[in-house]
């Protein structure tokens, strides 16, 4: 809905804000936020959150460059680049739920040690002039559609039928309601947790994979965004921040109102420091409402 | 008649540091009775109730379920041997569905291509059935469970305990809280349990509601059983005046008959 009255306000505003260009265009920059986002939105649901995920996809996609520069193959590269997505991911997951750390705290500490190991491995200096043999799973279509969108689909039936469908989404469902009672009935909720953020973790890693595959370089301020971006995605689409609720679907709607809102703002002139306004605001007023019914509610 | 004991606890001492919560405690339960477990705040029965539920292990003592000796190394342990312990925060997930609390942990699930996918609908028949079964009245099996009342969650947690086949069912206080007719409905719930043959042990401190549905009670003080009393031979009086110490003078636990 607030969607439609953006998209609305914008094609009002520019012309080209509905061209076709300009629409593949946004959806290519949506495809790995929308990525990151599937995976922060389970994790917000278990009852956690993961600020680290732009260090998780800057690691990622450190070593994604540095296996192309010393001239590996594709298939060597994608798995490495997923696998030290998923390590990363899961390592915060132990962190979190062994040391019963609040997992904002312990991934806040986990964002500086990946993204000092960036800075470490990277030196202040661009990887370029990678190979473009992966492009085309960002930039081309398969029968007209692009395939990014194909692959944002994917992600998130393979992210819903795990929610929704599967013992394991119903583990992660009762732990974001109430940790003692899921304790009680049995489910191993350390486990899971780690899961939960492996998980996370292999989506930022895929996110890497793609953001290499369409940019062709590694920039020294890769992934600063996408966490906060993600966490304010999965918000403005219905989950609840104190875990339990939450929509997959409503998450690729922030995703894309997001992105939108950054594209539209700059074509129609707008300085690009408004959208941080505009989308942080959002989020207060969400979060306000949220917490209004929640003291109703209790 | 010990052989015919669903249940038997004997000599269970519990210490917490230089604390005799539990100070040699016998505990016995016959198939399809229900047995209230009553006493003053500090008198150990929670501790004698988390010790059959599998959350505390005794210092001393033996436990047999069916004449057989078992230990209870978690509450999982315990449930998975059909002792179902349902405690006061009854564990339930607030934002989860009625037939998905039933079968968090324990969900029946079909195979597709490998991968073992939730049946929704076997999981929503079973909860139904197992709901009628106990006279639980819900608007909706696809209801949140933080939206029904008290009395539907103890129900609700009565019928996951139903669902693993539990024959021992421990219920910590389930009617504080309650609203006068959601008390009626829980201890109809306990009669209808007796009705199928479960044991059911009622922890409460309203007598009235214990002279209701027990079969006989048992009293701890101080972490001594103090008295075993039949319920149909004994009266609320007395059964205070165990709890409160004033009969103490004049034991006299009535003898399994």
């Amino acid at each position: 809905m607030a969607l439609l009255v953006l998209c609305t306000i914008f094609a009002l505003q520019s012309e080209f804000f509905l061209s076709e260009r300009n629409l593949t265009t946004i959806l290519r920059n949506s495809v790995d936020l929308g990525i990151v986002c599937a995976g922060m939105t389970i994790v917000i649901i278990l009852g956690g959150i993961d600020v680290s995920v732009g260090g998780i996809l800057a690691v990622s996609a450190v070593l994604i460059g540095r296996a192309y520069q010393v001239g590996m193959p594709d298939w060597v590269v994608v798995p490495v680049g997923l696998a030290a997505g998923a390590l990363l991911g899961a390592l915060n997951g132990v962190i979190i739920s062994k040391s019963r750390v609040p997992p904002i705290v312990a991934t806040l500490g986990t964002m500086y040690v990946y993204l000092a190991v960036l800075f470490l491995v990277i030196g202040g200096v661009w990887i370029s002039g990678l190979p473009s043999s992966l492009s085309f799973l960002v930039l081309g279509d398969v029968a007209g559609i692009p395939s990014g969108a194909l692959l944002l689909a994917a992600v998130y039936v393979f992210a819903w039928l795990l929610l929704r469908r599967t013992p394991w989404g119903q583990r992660v469902v009762a732990i974001g309601c109430d940790e003692t009672a899921a304790r009680l009935v049995g489910i191993r909720v350390d486990r899971t947790k780690i899961q939960a953020y492996a998980l996370l973790g292999l989506f930022a890693g895929l996110a890497a994979v793609l953001y290499v595959a369409r940019m062709r370089n590694v920039e020294v301020n890769i992934g600063t965004n996408i966490a906060l971006e993600a966490i304010a995605a999965t918000i403005l689409g219905g989950a609840n921040i104190r875990g339990g609720v939450g929509s997959l679907v409503g998450a690729l709607m922030g995703v894309l109102f997001i992105k939108i809102t950054q594209n539209g703002l700059v074509l129609i002139g707008v300085s690009s420091l408004w959208e941080t306004v505009v989308i942080g605001s959002l989020l207060v007023v969400v979060l306000v409402i949220d917490a209004i019914e929640t003291r109703r509610a209790g | 008649m010990t052989g015919t004991l669903k249940l038997a606890m004997r000599g269970i001492v519990k210490r917490f540091g230089g604390v005799v919560a539990l100070d040699s405690v016998d505990f016995e339960l016959r198939p399809g009775e229900v047995m209230a477990l009553v006493g003053d705040n500090g008198a150990g029965k929670s501790t004698l109730i988390k010790t059959l539920a599998g959350a505390h292990m005794p210092d001393e003592g033996v436990m047999e379920l069916d004449g057989t000796p078992v230990r209870f190394s978690s509450p999982q342990d315990a449930w998975s041997r059909g002792v179902a312990t349902i405690f006061q925060e009854l564990a339930l997930a607030g934002k989860m569905t009625i037939a998905d609390n039933i079968f968090l942990g324990r969900e029946i699930t079909r195979n597709v291509a490998g991968i073992s996918f939730l049946d929704r609908r076997a999981m929503h028949r079973r909860s139904r059935e197992l709901l009628d079964e106990l006279d639980v009245v819900v608007p909706d099996i696809h209801t949140w469970v933080e939206y029904l009342s008290g009395g539907q969650r103890q129900g609700v947690a009565i019928a996951r305990a139903l669902n693993i086949d539990a024959d021992i069912i421990v219920m910590d206080e389930p009617t504080a809280a309650l609203a006068v007719a959601e008390v009626r409905k829980v201890l109809e719930f306990i009669k209808t349990l007796r009705r199928q043959g479960k044991s059911v042990v009622l922890i409460s401190h309203n007598v009235q509601d214990v002279f209701e549905v027990s079969d006989r009670i048992t009293v701890l003080r101080r972490g001594q059983r103090i008295g075993l009393l039949e319920t149909a031979n004994t009266t609320p009086e007395e059964v205070v005046g165990y709890i409160t110490g004033a009969a103490a003078a004049k034991r006299r636990p009535a003898e399994t008959t």
